[in-house]
């Protein structure tokens, strides 16, 4: 939420900070383990929304495989740690570093294409992860289902809240301070105009590359630590419902701010459990608030947010 | 090895594949060179027409052929319904950034339906066992099941209705000048709003046909719609976006390509091949095969 145009050290704003210290001590009263998992799961879902939204808000590419990025960090994370006896804690980093390449390699393939032309090979990129997943059986056990080591002994879920916290603010802090630097700058150049990006001496499908390999490695990161707090793994995770799930967050959320994935996460994925019964109408729920959110207020939540900043003055700011 | 005959099995089981993808991506393709749209719901009317054509023909037991035609006219009825609610108002509120904003648009759409069918019908599975009862022999005495003969010329048939309604009624020629100049045709007079609702009204019915003339081989359920989806934009890609000449011989080769890289590679690991071919393809020509966007019809 950092306004101006100067590049500042500090990347959040008062409220963004308050908003997280708030969220860091709640499991300090938040007894329950079902609530705290409720929490986890939208820490995973939101910070999945936000490096999501770094390629689609920033470089205005759709990474329709996104999730075959996030299981393709679990996985080799969690093979990691079974064959090689590396401790869960640094698994995670190998899936980032799989993933940054994997994502790397599918950029310089497909980010020389246009838009649409990016987006549905991102998606037969996550594709052909999910097959080549199923079908390495003897290494993934496919469909079977692949047991992995957890962080901890302990099945209490607060520990984990914490990790999970922990990455998510890692996630948040990284791609907005990337997001605010002068390759951010770049990013956005291209993301809204590429032709007069190109024209004013960026090289855009450099800056794309940069983008989206870094936004694969989060989403190795986020994928890996998935893995360790889960402790099972199915090709499904890379499935692209999956991936619609975080877009519709991002998008919900808002476009460009990555801050509207997070919360947006916090809204619905509560919510959707407290309406657990109509499971199926949940995923209903997810598309036609997409397509609503597209029709009539691209900006999302945060467009919201900064209507509201603008048209109410609070008392104790100085404007 | 493989012998004549074999090969001559494969390649006629390759084609008759093809004839439906061809119908798929020639829909894909039609929504995408008239109206812009990456269509990734295509595959969800695929899904209504299956489920009308079950209802049509084993609950209400109507024959095969009306059991298609209400599929068809189902699909109809949705496309138009669709792009009443959903792409009409999009295009007045938000006409920029309409290629990725449209794409976002039926990516949430796919999963309402998907989940609605979910919702409403089950995740059980609803086939039937045949439209139509025998088998044709081919030559080299191979089996080939009245049904999938009979799809294929479906596929066939209205692929070429299709054409002569583009080629030769007004409204198709209409249909052919926005996709080439929207802002031309818009000058002449015609009405844009009409032919939108009108193409993806038509391309709806086609996914519907295929969804319902290949119900005996896919039964329906929800996510029945993904493979031919995926199908249909693999062509798509392959030949080019928007290319609707070159959907029908990619539908075709992409058909073939399958058939064989299943008999030489096994179930599984085709998909890996395929995509790999694509992306090899793309790499040489980023356009398609077949280059350049646009509707490019025989007389265009």
């Amino acid at each position: 939420m950092s306004t101006g145009g100067s590049h500042r050290w500090v990347v959040l704003s008062p409220l963004s900070l308050f908003l997280l210290a708030v969220l860091s001590v709640l499991p300090l009263w938040v007894q329950d383990e079902y609530l705290l998992q409720l929490l986890i799961s939208s820490l995973l879902l939101g910070s999945q929304a936000m490096a999501f939204d770094f390629t689609a808000g920033f470089i205005n590419v759709i990474n329709f495989g996104f999730s075959a990025f996030v299981g393709a960090g679990a996985y080799t994370s969690a093979l990691l740690v079974l064959h090689w006896g590396i401790s869960p804690w640094l698994g995670p980093l190998g899936g980032a570093v799989a993933s940054a390449a994997l994502g790397f390699f599918s950029g310089v393939l497909t980010l020389r294409l246009q838009g649409i032309y990016a987006a549905v090979m991102t998606w037969f990129v996550g594709l052909t992860l999910l097959s080549l997943t199923a079908s390495l059986s003897g290494l993934t056990r496919g469909y079977r289902g692949l047991n992995v080591p957890l962080f901890l002994e302990t099945a209490a879920r607060r520990p984990y809240f914490y990790i999970i916290f922990g990455v998510t603010f890692l996630t948040f802090v990284s791609l907005r301070w990337t997001g605010s630097s002068r390759v951010g700058l770049a990013f956005r150049a291209i993301g809204q105009n590429l032709e007069s990006a190109r024209a004013s001496g960026v090289n855009p499908t450099k800056y794309r590359v940069i983008n989206f390999t870094l936004s694969c490695a989060f989403a190795g990161l986020l994928g890996g630590f998935y893995a360790h707090f889960l402790g099972i793994l199915t090709p499904d995770v890379m499935h692209s419902r999956q991936t619609v799930e975080v877009l519709a967050l991002a998008y919900i959320g808002g476009r460009g701010s990555l801050w509207g994935g997070l919360v947006a996460a916090f809204i619905f994925v509560p919510l959707f459990e407290y309406l657990k019964p109509l499971m199926e109408l949940r995923l209903v729920i997810y598309g036609v608030l997409l397509i609503l959110v597209m029709i009539w207020c691209p900006g999302g939540l945060a467009a919201i947010y900064t209507q509201l900043k603008q048209q109410v003055r609070w008392p104790f700011m100085q404007r | 090895m493989l012998g004549p005959t074999a090969l001559w099995d494969l390649f006629v089981t390759g084609i008759f594949r093809g004839g439906m993808y061809a119908l798929m991506a020639v829909g894909l393709s039609l929504v995408f060179g008239v109206m812009n749209i990456p269509h990734f719901a295509h595959g969800e009317f695929y899904m209504l027409g299956a489920y009308t054509a079950y209802f049509a023909f084993a609950v209400f037991h109507f024959p095969a052929f009306m059991a298609i035609l209400s599929a068809a006219s189902m699909g109809l009825l949705a496309g138009v319904l669709v792009e009443k609610l959903v792409f009409y108002p999009l295009r007045r509120r938000h006409p920029e950034e309409w290629v990725l904003n449209t794409f976002l648009v039926t990516v949430g759409l796919s999963f309402v339906m998907q989940n609605a069918a979910l919702a409403v019908w089950g995740g059980q599975y609803r086939g039937i066992t045949q439209y139509w009862q025998g088998a044709i022999q081919l030559g080299s005495g191979m089996h080939i099941s009245l049904d999938r003969a009979i799809s294929f010329i479906v596929a066939i048939f209205c692929i070429a209705v299709l054409w002569w309604f583009l080629d030769f009624t007004r409204t198709g020629k209409a249909i052919r000048a926005v996709a080439q100049d929207e802002t031309g045709a818009l000058l002449v007079g015609i009405d844009l709003d009409q032919i939108h609702t009108i193409t993806f009204g038509l391309s709806s019915l086609m996914a519907a046909i295929a969804g319902a003339s290949l119900l005996s081989l896919n039964p329906a359920y929800p996510s029945v719609g993904l493979a031919p989806l995926y199908k249909s934009w693999y062509v798509v890609v392959l030949v080019g976006l928007g290319n609707m000449a070159g959907a029908i011989p990619g539908g075709f080769l992409v058909g073939l390509l399958e058939t064989f890289s299943y008999y030489a590679f096994g179930s599984g690991w085709q998909d890996v091949i395929s995509l790999s071919i694509l992306i090899l393809i793309l790499l040489l020509k980023p356009a398609g095969l077949f280059g350049n966007r646009g509707i490019s019809l025989s007389k265009a």
